[in-house]
């Protein structure tokens, strides 16, 4: 399989997994966004909200990075640049939702 | 290696159409969405410093500014979410008529906002 069909085919299935997540993620964001500390806390470490935060993370950053990097590949003339700026959107769409989701898991503790 | 690909066009060279709008509309709020869910990420981060740090974002979202900006979000991810089924369509093969792409990309426009008034209301258990 050519790296291209294999770049969309990923973005195809990402972006299936995530329609059902985003909707999830924003119908809680608006339940909790003006709670306070311990709602939210008690939202985060709890079962299935914390799996599926850390789900929609990895999905959402991963789509993201292949579509931003696509943006790039269609806007950005200079190779040196392109890659520059595809490596650290790959190196962010990993580093933050694993922070995150470390975080989350050390919430409750 | 030199890359002779082409670039796309830039934006000032379009006839806007709606299906274009739709298409960068889509880019926009894809972005829009996950510098939005950086900002989330920051905000759970800050959940480790404790209580009294929490409380400027909580004083934040209970203003009308805040409510503003969470109504927004949950617009961007609608029409993000209404946008993606779209285009899922037309990777089956679907609505490349340019009648028909002009409908799908009005109604996604349109049911964005009731998605939005939708999930608003649901989130807010004002209905189920």
């Amino acid at each position: 399989m050519r790296p291209v069909t294999k770049k969309w085919l990923f973005l195809k299935i990402s972006s299936l997994i995530l329609i059902p997540l985003m909707l999830w993620f924003i119908i809680n964001f608006v339940s909790f966004y003006d709670k306070n500390y311990q709602e939210i806390v008690k939202f985060l470490t709890s079962q299935p909200s914390k799996f599926f935060i850390s789900l929609f993370l990895v999905i959402a950053y991963f789509f993201s990075a292949l579509s931003i990097s696509e943006v790039f590949e269609d806007y950005i003339d200079d190779e040196k640049i392109k890659n520059a700026a595809i490596k650290t959107l790959n190196i962010v769409a990993i580093f933050i939702p694993l922070i995150t989701i470390i975080i989350i898991f050390n919430l409750g503790l | 290696m030199e890359n002779n690909n082409p670039l796309s066009p830039h934006l000032q060279v379009y006839k806007w159409h709606i299906s274009s709008l739709v298409s960068i509309a889509t880019r926009i709020t894809g972005i829009i969405n996950i510098l939005v869910i950086t900002l989330i990420c920051i905000w759970f981060a800050s959940l480790l410093l404790g209580e009294s740090n929490y409380k400027i974002i909580n004083i934040f979202f209970q203003s009308f500014l805040g409510k503003f900006v969470a109504i927004g979000i949950t617009w961007s991810f609608s029409f993000q979410i209404l946008s993606e089924i779209r285009h899922l369509i037309m990777d089956l093969g679907y609505g490349f008529e340019i009648k028909t792409t002009n409908i799908t990309g009005t109604l996604v426009i349109i049911f964005s906002f009731i998605l939005t008034v939708l999930i608003y209301l649901l989130g807010r258990q004002f209905i189920l």
